[in-house]
């Protein structure tokens, strides 16, 4: 599904030279949860943005769905993240301005979805996220953890081969925090891939694989079975 | 990439900063067009043909205030005078000089009896003699001018014959010729219409029978004051003032001699306030659109300062940077469009309230439609550049703190 090889990305400025990711090694296959932790500054929003062909690296091969995507132009990037990629955000990121139904077409209509197809899917994805009754209110009538749903709904709604999760959870109770894990794993065994940065070692131990990024390497690489502490070694 | 709904959605839902851009459009687009309207019929005032050869034709007064002059004689050899300085082509005296704000008027009447003749329209009533026709280089298209053997002195006098300008002729005569026709001024001055001039404007640039005149054949004789016209090459006009003034005084110191001005110096004296107006209004044309681009385009700018995140993360949703461009483009036009339709219905009514209040003419649908017209090409300039740099906001924005 996702296989990154020997990824480096390189932040210049005049006086310094900074490596976020250094000869990055991941293979995510089909179906998988995959939880990245690590230190603040580690790389894994760099990594989350390159996986999520939000801004482009330095050297190396990334290969997505069988797509090589390492030297796309910013179109076909785009239509690549419309297409196979949803995204949860960490705040959310919903238009304050747009409805939750506005909100959750805004990557269908990116697509050119028919105004029919469009409803079709969202109306689908609000009630696959428990909030079909809920459409024409905007987001600021909703708690935190609805937004976070409003925010599956929109990632969802496209039928993306794969999520990236950026700490979905980090701005949401334990409660919320809870429901909306359990929706990501509801997600999961529908088929679709996961990939969910977090802090949070509790919701990382619920994914299938846990990844750990140090200095922009991958440190840790453990399958957790039935809550074993990961084990500390080098991938 | 040009999605109506959501902007519409959004735009309603954060009203204040569009409401007010909104209101500036309406306005923009009422006074704008307006203002276009006044300054064309003002420049279209200004290019009128005078039907005169402005530029060839050099004016001046005389005053004689020797005791023991011989007015008609002293006229009669200052005529000549003038007549032979060399690059003179025609000279003649007048009673009034045309495009210059003041002059004398009249009407005829189509019979001898004051009570029951029709009245013709006013018109700008010249005197002069016989060559005033050569000297203005007006063109008579039908009939003939009068000759110098039909000249009279006074306006009491009989045997009177006048040319007419051909709106003129229109309006009295219709598609009869006016030629041989009898006309009065009261009820025992004849005057015979000889002839037909294309064009010839009187003085009064903003009368409404501007272009209503009248060559009468009399050559005042008996005033101290005089006023003349004389016609000579463009290039030689400059020089003949000083000519002039020695010509004449050599033959007779008494008199002053002054106010030297070419037809179309006094024309454009005349149309001063119309070229000042049309200036002023120019000026606050551009003023108010490049007010009302900058107004859009710091709309702009400010939603993109607040709207960074937002857009990053439509970026990130898949939106390419020409959707980007586009949804800032809508708006813009969304603004402009109702802007347009509301500022057009009151340009209308604006200019109904012009036409009664100032009697100008109205306002055809075209300009508010020209001005909206206008305002979407400049105002699309205006947003395109801050929209373009919006659409470079990189969608790695998305899931960094803003």
């Amino acid at each position: 599904m996702l296989s990154m090889k020997k990824i480096n990305k390189v932040f210049k400025t005049d006086l310094v030279e900074t490596h976020a990711l250094r000869d990055f090694d991941l293979q995510v296959e089909e179906g998988e949860f995959v939880a990245v932790t690590g230190p603040s500054g580690s790389g894994k929003t760099t990594f989350l943005n390159i996986a999520g062909l939000l801004e482009g690296f330095t050297q190396g091969e990334y290969t997505l769905d069988g797509v090589n995507v390492s030297r796309l132009n910013d179109n076909q990037a785009a239509r690549i993240r419309n297409e196979k990629i949803g995204f949860i955000f960490q705040g959310f990121n919903l238009i304050p301005d747009l409805n939750l139904a506005e909100n959750v077409e805004v990557p269908l209509r990116y697509r050119g979805f028919n105004s029919a197809e469009r409803k079709r899917r969202v109306e689908q994805a609000l009630e696959q996220v428990g909030l079909g009754a809920r459409m024409k209110h905007l987001p600021s009538q909703l708690s935190g953890g609805q937004q976070q749903r409003v925010a599956i709904a929109r990632a969802l709604a496209g039928e993306p081969r794969f999520l990236l999760a950026d700490e979905p959870t980090g701005n949401l109770d334990s409660l919320m925090a809870r429901q909306v894990m359990e929706l990501l794993e509801e997600i999961n065994r529908n088929g679709t891939t996961i990939i969910m940065v977090t802090h949070d070692p509790e919701l990382a131990r619920r994914a299938q694989r846990n990844i750990q990024i140090v200095d922009g390497q991958v440190c840790d690489f453990t399958l957790y079975q039935g809550g074993d502490e990961p084990q500390a070694a080098r991938a | 990439m040009f999605t109506i709904k959501p902007v519409l959605s959004s735009l309603m839902r954060s009203r204040t900063g569009p409401l007010l851009l909104l209101l500036q459009i309406v306005l923009s687009v009422a006074i704008v067009a307006n203002a276009g309207f006044i300054i064309q019929e003002r420049l279209a005032l200004m290019q009128r043909s005078s039907g005169i050869a402005e530029q060839s034709v050099l004016s001046f007064s005389l005053y004689n205030f020797g005791e023991k002059v011989n007015l008609p004689q002293q006229l009669k050899r200052d005529l000549e005078i003038l007549r032979n300085i060399p690059g003179i082509k025609a000279a003649t005296s007048t009673n009034m000089l045309p495009l210059s704000g003041s002059g004398w008027s009249d009407r005829f009447i189509d019979g001898p009896d004051p009570e029951t003749a029709k009245s013709t329209p006013g018109f700008a009533w010249y005197l002069g003699g016989e060559q005033m026709v050569d000297t203005l280089g007006v063109n008579v298209i039908e009939g003939r001018n009068f000759r110098a053997d039909e000249l009279n002195h006074s306006i009491t006098d009989s045997g009177m014959k006048a040319l007419m300008s051909a709106p003129l002729a229109k309006e009295v005569f219709g598609e009869e010729s006016a030629v041989g026709q009898i006309m009065y001024q009261g009820s025992d001055n004849q005057i015979e219409i000889i002839g037909v001039v294309e064009v010839l404007q009187g003085a009064w640039v903003d009368s409404d029978q501007f272009d209503y005149s009248v060559i009468q054949n009399i050559e005042l004789n008996e005033n101290r004051s005089n006023q003349f016209m004389v016609r000579a090459d463009r290039r030689d006009v400059p020089a003949l003032e000083e000519t002039i003034k020695q010509a004449l005084r050599a033959e007779n110191p008494d008199r002053v001699i002054r106010n030297f001005n070419t037809l179309r110096e006094l024309k454009d004296m005349s149309y001063a306030f119309h070229a000042v107006m049309a200036g002023m209004l120019s000026i606050m044309i551009i003023l108010l659109l490049v007010i009302t681009s900058l107004g859009l385009s710091g709309m702009v700018m400010f939603n993109i300062q607040r709207r960074t995140k937002q857009i990053g993360t439509r970026r990130a949703l898949g939106a390419r940077k020409r959707d980007i461009v586009g949804m800032f483009l809508v708006e813009n036009w969304l603004i402009c469009f109702s802007g347009g339709l509301l500022g057009g219905l009151l340009a209308m009514e604006l200019g109904s309230q012009l036409m009664t209040l100032f009697s100008l003419p109205m306002m055809g649908w075209q300009w508010p439609a020209m001005t909206v017209a206008g305002l979407l090409v400049i105002t699309t300039v205006a947003v395109l550049l801050p929209a373009r740099k919006a659409a470079l906001i990189s969608p790695a924005i998305a899931t960094r703190t803003v």
